[in-house]
């Protein structure tokens, strides 16, 4: 038992479980034809259907269980703070399986020759008053009573007074914000908190000029839509939520990363002494002291930006992205690429962090310009 | 959506749709509206009934979950449990009341005497009926001409306001023609008004008239109803209690009343459930932004708090165990003032057990709290209560200036034991800002010491004296391990070679005789000394108390022999502000002979087990790597190596020697060259209370996360936190061990948990009158000086009693019963009302030289070289304590007369009072046996308060309860019982008369005889003021008045 813990503690360190599940997911949401043959050849589809949507359900739910049996576990999983956060891991894992069960079984419909599951259903007419409204007046009622009832079981606690001298440790933000918060940790919070947000609204809004795709409108499908629904789930799960599920679960005192069964010691230590590229590249390869002027320091910093934002693109307009590229012209594919890119740009920063204790690819903190 | 074109006949279906579809009704009645009207349904329409019903059911039923949880609260339970247990108090007092009355003999024969009124109230008054009815229908007549009379004056004020108005019309206004019928109006209201108010009048005689008969016939029996009511009026008042609270007793409408007001949603109004709160608006708590009001909801659930009837009720109902103290109406604390949490802590707006933030007291506390109450450890609240043994920690933050704080006794003793083991001298504490250090001064340490002995007392000072207070650096639980012994062996070595390098010379006095130790025993014990000085060869087991404490003043003087020699000793009692210029130990004005032989007394204890202990060698490596790490700190390797290559091994001592002095903070409480401006090392304890916990480093020790708790270890075993811990040598933890005892720690532990930081609000602190902080400075010196361990002082002290009476029973061949019955006349006098009783000049030129007042006694006031500020405070203290003016600006008035001085002389003489039979006159010993004795005549005009001298002459146990003054005049029949031929037998005369003579006595500046030895032992110091008494001066000179200066 202890073992399993001490196991599960060790591959849930970041450097290890970030790689893995970035790995994993390309193979169970393929954005792309090669990696769709993967997913095929070896029925990984089969999560979403009856029997698989059961065992990923049993699983989660073993995996709790088994976790309510260690005290750590249950202390931070009970907190009635954490507890919609439980929540929310199952409601994203049912309504991902039951979106994606309706998306394969409509491509199955399809490679049969057969109209989606929703055409069935598009002939038959319903009211808004009295169908709609009285369902929704159900519903309402029902969450109603729910609120109710979780607000009286489980109560919210009042703290003592705020105290300036005094920070609580760790210091969280609401849960809704920690995947902002964990971005903190790699990131300046001019970027953080100001560039990436707004990027991240701006995406979404350019998202219906960007995918100009047909197919899929009006049913669930993922044959059709592999490279849309797989780069949406893709910072769906991996960036967003996954981040709530590290803010909330495994990070403690001091913001230190912590296996779920392992006991938050406000006293760990760990030794992060992190270290720029620009370091990294003159002092340890080059051997020699860092060049006092800022852009001749600096200057691989940017080379490796140019590369990133200048010639991937181009790059993967010849490679990777060639259909994507062909379909949506030069300026709404450079559009496409940055914004990919950036987004990308955070697994592949929490990676080196992780991995290699990078601090920051650029690094100016004369001007506060860290990258 | 589109409109059907008519209606089809109701089927089924649509009928169901009717039910929810309100509109539907008006469409059946025929009434046109434009609906739409679906052919079929997604959606099975009785299926989403159902649900809606079952969807509604659930959110009543949350509804009233959500209720029901916010309407039961655990106080609504305590308060019911309390109200059971007052109607159960109430009627057991009740019936016990009843039965009183029922056996109260008074009350039997009032009820008989009524009875009997009764009866003869019926024979005699019946007849009255007839008038009764006459007088009601008188009565009715007289109501309705008093209501006639208040229209008509209502109508007369207005009619004069019209009238004035009319007189007086507006500049621009047309002129009113109708002052004349306004007039007219207003004079018959007028006389209206006296006509009814003359009738009513009238009216009222003629009835009190026609009624006397009545009421006089009724007289006696409402005067024995008046008598029995007053004789009921317990069992009334409990009565009527009772049919409040009990619902077996009430009135069905206030039964009703009673369930209705605490029904839920009503209860806004007046239930009778309700939280209880005190708002304080001048004692606050700290929200960080502001401070805020204390709200103290305490007594919602603790009810009986201030209510001597529950002491012996249950929790949380039970009365405060000292309400005279606390809480009281009638204490200096009461509850609508001081609430509960200024001196508890906890969190006083909780109305729940946890989040009131109670702490239990012990592990089983805890274990019970969680089972019975669901306790958890409250995490939101900086200020958790006190656990009980702490709880006298809540007096220092308002009383920090009192010592001791009287009703606080193990906070009192708390503080005792820090300014005894010198606790303030590392950690700087604001109370003892300008204390003096406790250790002994290091200066001149060649002339009293030598480097062996040093050696071993700095490894392992307790093997030398058991109940010493210097604590043990070394042996310790973080440097025990051998290598730490080596390298402490070592240190120890290098701060002894500082010590001695930076001891200057000292020249001591050579020793005038060998001096004979037993005499010199006899000496130290009769003396005084072991008042400050215990020499316990082996632990007593006495609990550490303030008493015990004070004779703990001065060091333990164990081995004095191996530690010292005879020179110093003599050197250091003939006077010990040479040696040590800051010592508080006083000078005894020894003689030489005496000084030597107590010397040779002293010097002859040894102690041979402790000086063969071996000596480990000098590590020449060991030092110098010691060195070496004190060079580092500020210097690179090459450089701390070249430094010590060119260092002696002298040098290199001398170097360690003085950064580990440094280091250890030797210098907090020895004087030492060379750290004349050193800061303390230790932590601020100004605050310490209230430093969160999460501030204290637990290490990996495994005990209760608190403050309390870790104060508790900490001074158990002070380097406990390092346990589990690897750090170099110069980062351990370095606070010494002075093994104190577990009362002693807890009494600690107690005094810093009183450490905070909350200011209470200037109403709630003592008045800053001069006389309290008069009181409270004196009472520093008081305790500084250890003054109370000879003298009773403010009720407390004297505790050298013991060792005279040991001394009169070893010296004196006394049995130890008689001694203990003599014993107060051989011991220091009590101060009680000294202030009153003697001239500020004198005590100020007593306390700065003191003089012999009773010769007979061998403990002698010895010579402190008090500053001026010592002596003013000690002079404002006395004065402030008796309530005496301050400057002392007092006239000493005496006009006498020649009749009225030979009255007093005639009394004084042994015809009469006989004075001097026990009271010593200039160089006149009195006879009979030293235990009688009293002090001398000669000195009373310079000492005392002719005031105080009469008020002692009249009733001396008043002044001085227990005194062997005898009273010669009755207190009881005062003006019977003075001598009748003098001076008519005035008594207030006589006393006149005798003060005057009295304070007329005065001594010739000859040389005094010795006084005559009447006690065995070592020979009696000459009484130094003692003198010729000059006869009575001459009636003309007998009239002076004298003014003595301020000091």
């Amino acid at each position: 038992m202890e073992a399993i813990k001490h196991i599960i503690n060790l591959i849930i360190d970041p450097k290890i479980v970030l790689p893995f599940i970035i790995l994993i997911f390309f193979f169970i949401f393929p954005p792309t034809e090669k990696l769709f043959a993967i997913n095929q050849k070896y029925r990984l589809n089969k999560i979403w259907t009856k029997q698989g949507g059961i065992v990923l359900f049993t699983t989660l739910l073993f995996f709790f269980l088994f976790g309510l049996s260690d005290e750590n576990f249950r202390k931070i999983v009970s907190k009635p703070d954490n507890v919609p956060i439980v929540a929310l891991i199952f409601l994203v894992a049912f309504f991902l399986w039951f979106s994606l069960k309706q998306a394969f079984e409509n491509d199955a419909r399809l490679v049969d020759g057969k109209k989606p599951n929703e055409a069935e259903d598009s002939a038959e007419k319903v009211l808004v008053w009295p169908d709609l409204v009285y369902i929704e007046f159900i519903a309402l009622i029902f969450c109603s009573a729910l609120l109710i009832v979780w607000s009286v079981m489980l109560q919210a606690p009042l703290e003592e007074p705020a105290n300036p001298t005094v920070s609580p440790n760790p210091s969280k933000a609401p849960w809704y914000f920690l995947g902002l918060q964990e971005m903190l940790v790699y990131f300046d919070p001019w970027l953080a908190g100001v560039v990436f947000p707004t990027v991240i609204i701006l995406g979404l809004m350019s998202i219906p000029y960007l995918d100009n795709n047909p197919k899929g409108s009006g049913y669930y499908s993922f044959r059709d839509r592999k490279m849309a629904v797989s780069i949406f789930l893709f910072f769906w799960l991996i960036l967003w939520v996954f981040l709530i599920i590290v803010g909330t679960f495994l990070r403690g005192p001091n913001w230190n990363f912590f296996g779920p069964f392992e006991y938050w010691d406000p006293h760990k230590l760990e030794a992060l002494t992190n270290v720029n590229v620009s370091e990294l590249i003159y002092m340890v390869w080059l051997k020699r002291s860092l060049p006092a002027s800022i852009l001749l320091r600096e200057m691989w910093g940017f080379f490796i930006l140019v590369i990133y934002f200048g010639i991937m693109p181009a790059v993967l307009a010849r490679i990777g992205l060639k259909d994507v590229y062909q379909r949506l012209g030069g300026f709404r594919y450079a559009i496409f690429a940055v914004l990919l890119l950036m987004a990308a740009g955070l697994p592949i920063k929490m990676f080196l962090r992780w991995a290699f204790n990078i601090k920051y690819i650029v690094a100016i903190p004369e001007f506060f310009f860290n990258i | 959506m589109q409109c059907p074109p008519e209606a089809d006949p109701p089927s089924a279906e649509t009928q169901v749709r009717s039910q929810i579809n309100p509109l539907s009704a008006f469409r059946d009645k025929g009434i046109p509206l434009i609906m739409p009207e679906p052919q079929e349904r997604h959606y099975n329409i009785e299926k989403l009934n159902r649900l809606f019903a079952i969807a509604s059911l659930v959110l009543l039923a949350a509804l009233v979950l959500m209720f029901a949880d916010d309407y039961s609260r655990k106080w609504k339970d305590y308060q019911k449990e309390f109200r059971q247990l007052e109607i159960e108090k109430t009627r057991v007092k009740f019936d016990k009341e009843s039965n009183r009355l029922i056996k109260d003999e008074a009350y039997v024969k009032l009820e008989g005497d009524i009875a009997e009124a009764q009866k003869v109230f019926n024979a005699q008054c019946s007849q009255f009926a007839e008038l009764d009815k006459k007088l009601k229908k008188s009565q009715a007549e007289d109501e309705l001409l008093k209501h006639r009379l208040k229209i008509a004056r209502a109508e007369l004020d207005a009619a004069r306001f019209g009238y004035e108005e009319a007189l007086h019309p507006a500049e621009a206004g047309p002129k009113n023609t109708a002052v004349e019928a306004l007039k007219q109006r207003f004079d018959g209201l007028t006389q209206q008004v006296k006509k009814l108010s003359k009738d009513s009048e009238a009216l009222e005689s003629r009835i009190l008239e026609e009624s006397r008969p009545v009421t006089e016939c009724g007289k006696g029996l409402a005067e024995l109803d008046r008598k029995k009511k007053a004789l009921e009026m317990q069992s009334f008042i409990l009565q009527r209690k009772l049919k409040k609270i009990d619902p077996g007793e009430m009135s069905p409408a206030n039964l009703t009343a009673e369930f209705v007001r605490d029904l839920p949603v009503i209860d806004f109004a007046n239930p009778n459930y309700k939280i209880e709160q005190i708002v304080l608006k001048d004692l606050t708590d700290d929200v960080n932004f502001m401070q805020v009001p204390k709200v103290d909801r305490c007594t919602t659930c603790h009810l009986g708090i201030n209510n001597p009837d529950y002491k012996n009720a249950p929790h949380p109902y039970r009365t405060h165990p000292q309400l005279e103290l606390f809480v009281g109406n009638e204490s200096a604390h009461p509850l609508e003032d001081f609430g509960c949490t200024v001196c508890h802590q906890g969190r006083g707006r909780g109305t729940d057990f946890t989040s009131a933030v109670h702490t239990p007291s012990s592990e089983e506390q805890r274990k019970e709290w969680e089972k019975k109450y669901g306790w958890q450890e409250y995490h939101h609240w900086e200020t958790p209560m006190y656990p009980m043994p702490y709880v006298e920690a809540g007096c220092f933050k308002c009383h920090s200036g009192e010592s001791p704080i009287k009703g606080a006794k193990k906070l009192s003793l708390g503080l005792n034991v820090i300014e005894r083991a010198g606790c303030y001298s590392c950690h700087a504490i604001d109370k003892y800002k300008n204390w003096p250090k406790p250790g002994p001064d290091l200066t001149h340490i060649t002339a009293k010491l030598d480097k062996d002995w040093v050696y071993r007392w700095i490894s392992d000072p307790k093997s030398f004296r058991h109940n010493t207070w210097m604590p043990s650096f070394y042996n310790q639980s973080n440097n025990s391990d051998p290598q730490s012994i080596k390298r402490g062996q070592q240190e120890i070595h290098a701060m002894v070679h500082y010590l001695f390098n930076q001891g200057k010379e000292f020249q001591l006095d050579g020793v005038p005789s060998t001096g004979d130790a037993q005499k010199g025993e006899a000496i130290i014990a009769s003396a005084g000394c072991f008042a400050c000085h215990k020499i316990d060869p082996s632990p007593t087991g006495e609990k550490t108390t303030r008493q015990t404490l004070m004779k703990e003043q001065g060091p333990s003087l164990i081995g004095l022999g191996s530690k010292t020699n005879k020179e110093w000793i003599y050197n250091w009692l003939k006077d010990p502000h040479r040696y040590h210029p800051q010592t508080r130990m006083p000078n005894l004005r020894l003689s030489d002979q005496e000084a030597a032989d107590a010397a040779a007394y002293l010097a002859k204890d040894k102690n041979s087990e402790f000086m063969s202990k071996p000596i480990p060698a000098v590590d020449e490596a060991m030092i110098a790597t010691i060195g070496r790490e004190f060079l580092l700190k500020s210097e690179t390797e090459a450089q701390a190596n070249a430094k010590l290559f060119k260092m002696n091994l002298d040098d290199k001592l001398n170097f360690a020697g003085e950064k580990l002095v440094a280091h250890y903070g030797c210098y907090s409480c020895h004087d030492i060259n060379g750290f004349e401006l050193a800061k303390p090392i230790g932590t601020d304890l100004t605050e310490e209370g209230s430093k969160p916990t999460d501030k204290l480093d637990f290490g990996f020790s495994n005990i209760e996360r608190s403050n309390h708790a870790w104060f508790t270890q900490k001074l158990k075993d002070p380097r406990i936190f390092d346990q589990g811990k690897i750090k170099t040598a110069d980062e351990k933890l370095r606070m010494p061990n002075f093994d104190l005892s577990a009362e002693e720690i807890e009494a600690v532990t107690t005094a810093i948990l009183g450490f905070v930081s909350d200011k209470p609000g200037d109403s709630k602190l003592k008045p800053k009158t001069s006389r309290n902080k008069y009181i409270e400075e004196g009472q520093e010196v008081i305790r500084q000086f250890n003054c109370q361990a000879c003298h009773l002082i403010d009720g407390e002290g004297g505790g050298i009693q013991s060792s005279v009476a040991d001394w009169l029973v070893k010296y004196n061949d006394m049995t130890e019963g008689d001694a203990t019955a003599v014993v107060t006349s051989f011991s220091p006098p009590n101060l009680i009302g000294e202030g009153k009783k003697v001239q500020a000049q004198w005590l100020f030129e007593f306390l700065h030289e003191p003089t012999t007042i009773r010769p007979w006694l061998k403990v002698r006031m010895p010579t402190y070289k008090f500053n001026v500020v010592h002596l003013n405070a000690l002079l404002r203290y006395f004065s402030a304590l008796d309530d005496q003016e301050i400057p002392f600006s007092e006239l000493i008035d005496i006009k006498t007369t020649a009749e009225e001085l030979a009255a007093g002389q005639k009394l004084f003489s042994n015809d009469y009072f006989g004075c001097a039979k026990c009271h010593i006159v200039g160089d006149q010993m009195p006879g009979g046996s030293a235990e009688n004795w009293a002090p001398d005549f000669a000195l009373i005009k310079k000492r005392l308060k002719p005031k105080w001298l009469k008020e002692w002459i009249k009733d001396p146990q008043v002044l001085l309860p227990g005194t062997k003054m005898p009273n010669f005049y009755d207190p009881q029949s005062f003006d019977q019982s003075g001598p009748e031929d003098i001076l008519n037998g005035d008594e207030n005369a006589q006393i006149e008369a005798l003060k005057n003579y009295l304070m007329t006595l005065t001594t010739a500046p000859t040389e005094a005889p010795k006084p005559e030895k009447s006690l065995k032992g070592s020979k009696e110091e000459p009484a130094t003021a003692a003198g010729a008494v000059s006869t009575p001066p001459s009636s003309e000179e007998s009239s002076r008045t004298e003014k003595p200066k301020g000091p």
